[in-house]
């Protein structure tokens, strides 16, 4: 119902409200006297589990959000939780009382920080209450992380050392439960961040990734958070997936290769940056100067554009005299009509665990995260991937959905840390002295995700994901894959004769399965508007793979594959005991059905053929991605321009099959970047690349457009398989029967 | 009133107002005489380039000359909109087999392929 302006409107009972708010004031406040003292409540205690009372019966069970509000609005948190902690922390914590009044404060401040998701249950009263919710949480964090000279993650670690002291034989149940409590406190205070949607109260300094690294470092989190990571196999069993999500939460989003810089370079890449983003500006600003009118805006230019059959074109501005091109595009963007686009689907808001966005650290930050990052890579990261690993597999109780995808991710940042990490130690040694020979490191760190279980359980997902448009979980599974494809290609060139032995093993295994080989096609042709960090993902990953494939078929020239293909069920029976030896999804199999198609499947070894394999990425959907991806030109890194060149000119002059470019729209695109407007900066190294390529293939299209008047049409559409090969070679295939 | 009513005097005459219809971009409009036709006729005579040393130049004129043709045949969308509808156009069967037979017309089909009917 409307209310009218000026009129308050009741956002929950008043009843309710005026029951909370009565035990938030009897909990205790600063006194009359001393005014800078908090003076705790007779009955405090009392007080704080009435309060979480509330929130369960009232709030859990009938699935509102009224008392989160309510406790908000009467700032519980600020004003009495965070007081009464650094009461505690005050006295020498050896009074049970006190003791236990803290344990009460972490019991309620666990769930009003817990991060507000949208699922599929809500109700009015959550859309009304999320913002402010959101809001408050904020206001939370800010007062947690930055509160004059108290520390309360320090504090709130302390209330859990002595159950964490505890071998975990002897814990009990409570105990468990409170360090549960604890990381989870912790887990949420990385998890908040300012809502970008709601209006911004200059909390975001103080509520940054910065701020909490900052704070993290100085209050011990990541010392804590170290410890029970390398000792994740012994002592803290249970504890394992809510360390993956801290460890989630802390890095998404980080710059691998700026956080490894020292501050010299670090310095100097801002610098670059900095001259970067100007010249940027400048050239956007002659550009637009090329064009600009010379005279008045009223100065009132029009020109005739003659066109067939006597009729012309009116085009009106001094600028476009100049210039036939100007004239054109100005006739186009006078258009007032758009193509309807098709409506963008509700993304389901998974706002906390977006890893798409880059998160920029200050310097302070990236030194804690760095030395952080350094001593995860060498004390706990194969002890908790391997053992997460195993819990999702085993699919136990507290693993959650989302776990999966913040297991990839993870890997695929500390894998891609460790390999830069690496090359950053090979310079620092070589600029210091180059004769003092140090010792190679092996790649025995990160062996945790470099075995055949994790190979396992990384293709299973990536085909789950793909089987159940799961398309963010891809995304991270993706450049998991492309992470360890990497790492191990770096492997190769390892100095050590193990590591190389090893790297060679893995590679064997990783492209003997022609099912890994379809899958990447399969992915990649299948884009189809799922956003920027897919598409970056995807593309990437292809371009690795083919290139580290083809260089591998080069140095085995006798490589093999296994390719599973149908055939039929009578030459099955002959061969069935070969093909179902360490299969990789044979364990999927649940249904009579699928019992039967994976039946008639049959494996055999092949010979693999790379140019074979490279030509399957020759097709039209396969350079529909890689164009959608090349549209995003101006906002690409020049290491993502070199990915695109490579496809495009590996599809234009090794695959030729240039015709497949020769489409109105792609060509136009590709004018665009070369001679804008809004062109590619002339200035960096790969715009020479682009435009060598570009002119080479409008060579080539403008030869066979003479060769073939027919294209003429065809450069309007998509091409059609049947016309294809002739277009481009000027007569039909010559086909062989193949056996 | 029941002499008036069958008369239908009494009744309202109800008017309904259709909208102009809005001109579409589909197969009959591009395959009509304006469109590919057209296209296939006029590249023959207008568009020539310059070749070798000249390819930034040859390809605004190729560019232009899709737009100004676009532009005649439906001037409402912009070049970028167009072609994108006539490339989903393209899709369609209809214009799959028009698209073979404009690639069969350049061939020197029956000569080559069929020694016997030559």
């Amino acid at each position: 119902d409307a209310v009218p302006f000026g009129q308050a409107v009741e956002v929950m009972d008043p009843d309710v409200r005026a029951h909370v708010y009565s035990l938030v004031t009897a909990l205790g406040g600063f006194n009359g006297e001393d005014v800078d003292r908090y003076v705790l409540g007779d009955d405090a205690l009392a007080c704080l589990r009435d309060i979480k009372r509330w929130l369960k019966l009232y709030d859990e069970k009938s699935n509102r959000m009224d008392v989160a509000r309510c406790l908000g609005e009467s700032n519980l948190v600020n004003g009495d939780l965070l007081p009464i902690l650094s009461l505690w922390e005050a006295s020498d914590q050896n009074s049970k009382y006190l003791s236990r009044i803290a344990l009460a404060c972490m019991e309620l401040l666990v769930p009003l920080t817990w991060p507000v998701e949208f699922h599929s249950q809500m109700t009015v009263n959550h859309h009304r209450h999320i913002p402010y919710i959101q809001q408050a949480q904020v206001q939370y964090k800010r007062g947690i992380l930055s509160h004059g000279k108290s520390s309360f993650l320090r504090t709130i670690i302390r209330i859990g050392l002595p159950s964490m002291a505890i071998p975990r034989s002897e814990r009990s149940t409570r105990d468990e439960g409170i360090l549960k409590l604890m990381l989870y406190f912790i887990r949420n205070i990385a998890t908040i961040s300012p809502n970008t949607r709601l209006v911004a109260e200059g909390e975001e300094e103080a509520t940054s990734r910065s701020a909490t690294i900052d704070a993290f470092q100085d209050q011990d989190a990541f010392a804590l958070l170290l410890t029970m990571c390398s000792n994740v196999g012994d002592d803290f069993n249970l504890q394992d997936v809510v360390l993956l999500e801290i460890l989630f939460h802390v890095v998404k989003g980080v710059d691998v290769e700026k956080l490894f810089m020292d501050d010299a370079q670090r310095k100097a890449k801002r610098t670059d940056e900095l001259g970067g983003l100007l010249q940027k500006e400048s050239s956007l600003r002659r550009d637009y100067a090329k064009s600009a009118p010379t005279r008045h805006g009223r100065f009132g230019t029009m020109i005739w554009i003659k066109r067939d059959d006597a009729k012309v074109s009116t085009v009106s501005g001094q600028d476009v005299l100049k210039d036939h091109q100007i004239a054109l595009q100005k006739m186009d963007q006078s258009k007032k009509w758009n193509k309807p686009r098709p409506r963008r689907k509700n993304e389901d808001t998974s706002f906390n665990n977006d890893f798409n966005a880059p998160v920029q650290l200050s310097s302070t930050a990236t030194t804690n995260l760095r030395k952080f990052v350094e001593e995860f890579l060498d004390s706990g990261f194969n002890v908790l991937f391997t053992h997460v690993r195993k819990a999702i597999e085993r699919e136990a109780d507290r693993v959650m959905d989302i776990n999966s995808r913040q297991y990839f991710y993870t890997v695929a940042w500390f894998l891609q840390a460790e390999r830069v990490r690496r090359a950053r130690q090979l310079q620092r040694s070589q600029k210091e002295n180059a004769k003092k020979k140090i010792e190679p490191d092996s790649f025995g760190l990160v062996a945790g995700v470099l075995n055949q279980e994790t190979f396992v359980f990384l293709n299973r997902s990536m085909q789950y994901s793909y089987d159940h448009k799961d398309w963010e979980d891809l995304n991270a599974e993706m450049r998991c894959f492309t992470q360890i494809l990497l790492t191990v290609q770096e492997m190769a060139l390892s100095p050590l004769e193990e590591d190389q032995e090893i790297a060679e093993n893995i590679q064997n295994r990783i492209f003997y399965e022609e099912t890994t080989h379809d899958r990447i096609l399969a992915i990649l042709r299948g884009y189809k508007g799922q956003g920027f960090g897919y598409l970056d993902a995807c593309t990437e990953l292809a371009h690795v793979f083919l290139r580290m494939l083809e260089r591998y078929s080069k140095e085995n020239i006798d490589m093999h594959i296994r390719s599973r293909r149908r055939s039929r069920r009578t030459k099955k029976k002959a061969e069935r005991p070969v093909g179902d030896e360490n299969g990789v999804e044979n364990d999927e199999q649940g249904s009579e059905d699928e019992d039967r198609v994976e039946a008639e499947r049959v494996s055999k070894e092949r010979k693999f053929d790379f140019k074979r394999f490279a030509s399957k990425f020759c097709n039209q959907n396969c350079v529909d991605t890689f164009f959608a991806f090349i549209q995003f030109y101006k906002e690409l890194d020049t290491e993502q321009l070199k990915r695109a060149h490579r496809y495009f000119y590996r599809i234009a002059f090794k695959q030729e099959m240039s015709v497949l470019l020769f489409r109105v729209d792609i060509i136009s695109l590709f004018y665009r970047m070369i001679k804008g407007p809004g062109g590619l900066d002339s200035s960096m190294p790969i715009f020479r690349e682009w435009e060598e390529f570009v002119r080479q293939l409008i060579r080539r299209l403008v030869k066979k457009l003479d060769q073939r008047p027919a294209l003429i049409t065809e450069m309007l559409f998509s091409k059609i398989n049947s016309t294809m090969f002739y277009l481009e070679y000027g007569h039909e295939r010559q086909t062989l029967s193949t056996a | 009133a029941a002499d008036g009513s069958g008369l239908g005097l009494d009744e309202e005459v109800k008017i309904t107002k259709t909208r102009q219809p809005v001109a579409k971009l589909d197969e009959n409009r591009l395959l009509s005489q304006q469109g590919i036709p057209k296209l296939r006729k006029v590249a023959k005579s207008k568009l020539k380039f310059k070749g070798k040393g000249h390819e930034f130049s040859d390809a605004a004129r190729l560019l232009n000359f899709y737009q100004l043709w676009l532009d005649d045949l439906f001037p409402r969308a912009k070049f970028a909109d167009g072609l994108a509808i006539i490339e989903k156009l393209g899709h369609s069967r209809r214009l799959q087999t028009m698209r073979k037979q404009w690639i069969d017309d350049e061939r020197p089909m029956p000569s080559v392929d069929n020694p016997r009917s030559a």
